[in-house]
């Protein structure tokens, strides 16, 4: 193998068994199940429903190469650093991994709730395949990367969520691997940490690491990686330039199905065929400025009459959070009923949406409170923010007004005393 | 970046991997065991610290326990059957064999179902998979060890003088503890398909009681039997307990030669069944 390739893929695939019929999790059901195959010699044996995660999977990375792994909910990403951590076994082909390997699939995994922060800091690092002189060594880096060291001899059931997930990813931080698997970790915590883990990653890359990344976040994908890989159904169907990728990636999953969206008809009665979100400068470039209107066209193709439709854009951050709904008869437009094509065009009010990754999604109902007809991804987009920086929480930001007046001022002429009172302007 | 790290950096972790679909059935692996013993050091802490943590009495239990059923052995068994004990006082004759069958019993249930319990981690993260019932039948020692205290108490007590033979105990907890692997190896697999082990376990160990010459001594069984009867290693674990302790000529070779056969044979078969599961563990589990 060549020396410059951290990872060698060669037509990797993963077959599962698909459960159709009840899982079989007690011996008494799966021995009356082998009786009931005896009992009809075989006739009506069950037929094995196979499916394949992988499927003739081949890349090569170079050593200190990023690579970002991205893809639809089921296209493989996961199942993919499973094989390649060695947690699973492959159906199919092999793979070589040439230096220190280490996987985070999900932080904090293995974390004993009973135990210290200290002693799950070595159960955690032991886990992760550092020995006990390599956590030593690195134990008080450990803890003040996690912030937390008044607390590092409670045990981590009384930990906040937000503690919790800070050691976990402190440790793994200090793993210092040669090539690490990184599962969607890094979407864990605040905005401030996540700032920090973006920072660690970083570092990383400077180091000369060679980082395997599955994300949502089309944001760090593109800060983090020079190359991606787009599984679709298990099949690697581009691997080249992050730009390229991202955006083959945003126009497949444009005007797909929601994956919570599951609809019993064969012929869908309305489908939206085209999508767009324009800023205020009528431009369509998946980047949104911080406070601006956007102008959504959607437009629609019916295969019947449909009465009183609801039509419903919602906006979701890439964490899932549900951020706002602009439904066509909460807004006061009342649509007696749809035919043929049309197009709808919704223009939003100033978005205050903090800067990170979003998704708009558009869903119609019959009669308000009738049966879901449609519910589709209608583009990806990303809020940048200039101003805010590092300072944005939460997911709105709007300025308020303050006033401050000191009430009692302090006796003690070394502290100043604030004595005007001042108005936020922003 | 000091020395201690650089070493521990270049003998933590595989360099190269080949990831492949099937490996041989007797390629073992023990090797990638061998680089992950501070796992296994750490998983066996974890156990050990996380065994008694918010209990009130703590590792008191570890006395509370084997003292109960010897206590209940003496007062049903000793005062109401009037079982022989080999004209050594009953309480210390049982003493001396719940004491290994408390470890075995303990660390056969944990084996057999510590990949369910710590199935976060094997769904999660690599490491060989025997780490974990390794892990599981040597935490349950510590409370064998003191255990073991308490009985050098009711020697002194019973006026048992120890001899140079008490340490045989050692090689014997051994066997026990092998043999408590071996089974984890059987049951672990099949656990992580079917959680009725679980319910199993207790009651075969229930039953392993009394086919184990803890209430009664060895030399009850009909001799016709007694190669039979020998099949059980604890057979030969507990009677070598009991000459250890009690000083006796000649512990029952024939006895601990059956059962150190079964041992081996289990824990080899044991070996090749775990290993060939193994790599569905995560897909299962």
């Amino acid at each position: 193998m060549d020396k410059d390739i951290a990872i060698s893929v060669r037509g990797l695939g993963k077959r599962y068994v698909r459960n159709s019929g009840p899982k079989h999790n007690s011996l008494r059901e799966v021995l009356v199940g082998k009786l009931t195959t005896l009992a009809t010699l075989g006739l009506k044996r069950r037929r094995k429903d196979h499916f394949w995660a992988l499927s003739d999977i081949s890349f090569d990375i170079r050593k200190g190469e990023n690579v970002g792994i991205i893809g639809l909910n089921g296209a493989g990403k996961s199942t993919l650093l499973k094989v390649l951590s060695r947690i699973v076994t492959p159906t199919t082909g092999e793979a070589h991994i040439n230096g220190r390997l280490g996987a985070l699939l999900e932080v904090g995994t293995g974390f004993h709730q009973e135990l210290t922060g200290r002693e799950n800091t070595f159960l955690y690092g032991a886990i992760l395949g550092m020995n006990r002189t390599e956590v030593e060594a690195k134990f008080d880096a450990i803890v003040e990367f996690a912030e937390i060291r008044e607390f590092i001899d409670t045990p981590v059931k009384r930990y906040s969520s937000g503690m919790y997930v800070r050691l976990a990813f402190a440790v793994a931080a200090h793993l210092d691997p040669d090539i690490l698997l990184l599962d969607e970790v890094l979407a864990v915590g605040d905005a401030a940490f996540q700032r920090k883990c973006m920072a660690f990653a970083r570092s990383l890359e400077k180091k000369g690491s060679t980082i395997l990344f599955v994300s949502h976040n089309m944001y760090s994908i593109k800060t983090m990686c020079q190359r991606v890989i787009f599984l679709k159904k298990g099949r690697v169907v581009f691997d080249g330039p992050t730009a390229e990728g991202l955006k083959l990636y945003e126009d497949d999953s444009r005007m797909k199905d929601a994956h919570w969206f599951w609809s019993d008809d064969d012929e869908r009665p309305i489908k939206f065929t085209s999508g767009v979100i324009e800023s205020s400068a009528g431009v369509d470039s998946g980047v949104i400025a911080h406070g601006d209107r956007l102008t959504i066209r959607l437009r629609y193709s019916t295969t019947r009459r449909i009465m009183a439709p609801d039509v419903r854009v919602s906006i979701d951050r890439q964490d899932n959070t549900h951020c706002m709904t602009f439904s066509s008869k909460q807004d006061g437009m009342d649509i007696p009923w749809i035919e043929g094509e049309g197009e709808l065009v919704i223009q939003t009010p100033p978005l205050k949406l903090t800067s990170d990754f979003y998704l708009a999604n558009v869903a119609v109902r019959e009669k308000s409170v009738g049966k879901l007809l449609a519910a589709q991804i209608i583009a990806h987009f990303h809020v940048s923010d200039h101003d805010l920086g590092s300072l944005s929480y939460g997911v709105f930001n709007e300025p308020g007004a303050w006033r401050h007046a000191a009430l009692a001022p302090a006796n003690d002429s070394e502290v100043p005393a604030p004595t005007r009172a001042f108005i936020a302007t922003r | 970046m000091n020395a201690a790290v650089q070493k521990a950096l270049s003998t933590g972790a595989e360099r190269h991997v080949v990831i492949r679909p099937t490996k041989g059935l007797f390629d073992l692996e023990m090797g990638s065991v061998w680089r992950y013993r501070d796992l296994l050091h750490t998983l066996m802490m974890r156990d050990i610290q996380v065994l008694y943590k918010q209990a009130a009495l703590g590792a008191a239990w570890a006395i509370i326990q084997p003292v109960f059923a010897v206590v209940v052995f003496t007062v049903v068994f000793g005062n109401f059957a009037k079982m022989p004990s080999d004209g050594i006082p009953y309480p210390i004759f049982a003493f001396a064999a719940v004491l290994p069958w408390t470890y075995f019993a303990e660390a056969t249930r944990r084996a057999s179902t510590g990949l369910v319990d710590d199935a976060d981690l094997v769904r999660k993260v690599y490491f060989p998979r025997l780490i974990i019932p390794l892990a599981k039948v040597s935490a349950p020692l510590l409370d064998f060890a003191i255990a073991f205290c308490v009985l050098l108490i009711m020697m002194a007590f019973y006026g048992v003088m120890p001899s140079v033979k008490l340490f045989a105990i050692i090689p014997l907890i051994l066997i026990a503890g092998t043999l408590a692997l071996a089974i984890g190896l059987w049951l672990g697999p099949i656990n992580v398909r079917f959680r009725d082990v679980k319910h199993t376990v207790p009651f075969m160990l229930q039953i392993g009681m009394y086919a184990s010459p803890i209430v009664y001594p060895l030399s009850q069984v009909p001799a016709e039997w007694k190669a039979l009867y020998s099949l059980n290693p604890m057979v030969g674990v507990i009677e070598g307990f009991r000459w250890a302790v009690f000083d006796r000529d000649s512990p029952d070779f024939v006895a601990l030669g059956i059962g150190l056969l079964v041992v081996l044979a289990l824990l080899l078969g044991g070996l090749v069944w775990f290993k060939d599961q193994e790599q569905s563990f995560a897909d299962v589990i």
